[in-house]
């Protein structure tokens, strides 16, 4: 091999495997793993999943849709058992399951939605609810919902008020 | 003069002549803006497919879009609370699209091509945009748009444009906000 051939190949492989300082900085800001969860379908809830999720070189198997549904809006514990229905500006549809945390996920390698979404949640008891308005371009809900409920956020996605009502 | 000393004269004047300082008083005025009271079913289109909080809907846009179903401007309001768009959120949203590209937007509204604004061929995705294709050419929700622009504002085509990105529509409490034709 040449020198020129392994030079070229070594700045292709650093070029690859170069850090993003802004993603690098997001996934700094979602801290450290919560003690006691092992890395895995349950941690993290209420965070961004596709900071990490990305499919990105290096990161963890990519995600097209993920988040967490909450019991109620004040995030303190995951509604298990949900059904999330997604649909996309095609007509798709896809459907995922929240697990004990409340988490659930799409694997992009099974899904790559056309913006904008629709989506809706159902509880194993209850009514289905909408939300009123579209997902533009984020496939992580806590990109938007966040909390706590202000100009910016909706607060935390949950199948219960603070008064036991359902949200609108 | 040797040719070494010619040539960095020479890179010397041209870098010197790369600098420039903005005239003291270079502020465009502009000369036309599209119709403020027909604004309203205008905005309540980009709030609702432009303004989501994930897109426009936050301040990190150069084009940002206040309304009941993304950001809200005052600190106490919170999506969908109150449900319509307030006349202050209507106020920014306008200032905001005319705000954009001054002098562009004086020529559209003078009888230029709407496709001269970027926020017009971002939206038809002619020109790229991390959203995508927002609409395309022609339809209710460019004509909406163009329309407007072009002082001419058609509230029916802009309501039509609207309702068709409302999830649940039979449901949905924005339902009521739209703006009649």
């Amino acid at each position: 091999m040449s020198i020129r051939l392994r030079v070229s190949l070594v700045t292709l492989l650093v070029t690859l495997v170069a850090c993003d300082p802004v993603q690098s900085d997001a996934v700094a800001a979602l801290g450290g793993e919560a003690p006691g969860v092992r890395r895995g379908p349950l941690h993290r809830p209420g965070q961004p999943c596709l900071v990490c999720h990305d499919g990105s070189l290096g990161s963890p198997e990519g995600f097209s849709v993920a988040g967490t549904v909450f019991e109620r809006i004040d995030g303190a514990s995951g509604a298990n058992g949900v059904t999330v229905l997604l649909e996309d500006a095609a007509g798709a549809k896809k459907s995922a399951t929240t697990n004990t945390a409340g988490n659930f996920y799409v694997l992009s390698s099974q899904w790559h939605p056309r913006y904008p979404l629709t989506v809706s949640i159902s509880p194993p008891s209850g009514p289905a609810i909408t939300m009123q308005s579209l997902i533009g371009w984020s496939g992580s809900c806590a990109t938007c919902h966040t909390p706590p409920v202000g100009p910016d956020s909706a607060g935390p996605v949950a199948i219960e008020l603070e008064d036991g009502g359902t949200p609108p | 003069m040797s040719f070494a000393t010619r040539l960095f004269a020479l890179a010397f004047a041209v870098c010197a002549a790369g600098c420039s300082t903005p005239p003291s008083d270079s502020r465009y005025v502009q000369t036309a803006l599209p119709n403020r009271a027909e604004f309203p079913p205008v905005g309540q289109l980009l709030a609702l497919r432009c303004g989501t909080l994930d897109c426009h809907g936050t301040t990190f846009r150069n084009l940002r879009i206040y309304g009941s179903a993304g950001m809200r401007l005052a600190a106490t309001d919170s999506p969908f609370v109150p449900t319509c768009d307030t006349s202050n959120e209507d106020d920014q949203d306008y200032l905001s699209v005319v705000g954009l590209e001054p002098e562009t937007m004086s020529a559209v509204v003078n009888g230029g091509d709407p496709g001269m604004l970027t926020m017009v061929r971002k939206a038809r995705g002619s020109e790229a945009h991390k959203g995508g294709q927002i609409w395309i050419v022609g339809d209710a929700s460019d004509a909406c748009l163009t329309s407007w622009l072009e002082g001419h504002a058609d509230a029916a085509v802009c309501a039509t444009a609207a309702a068709s990105f409302l999830p649940a529509p039979t449901s949905n409490p924005l339902t009521q906000c739209f703006v009649s034709p």
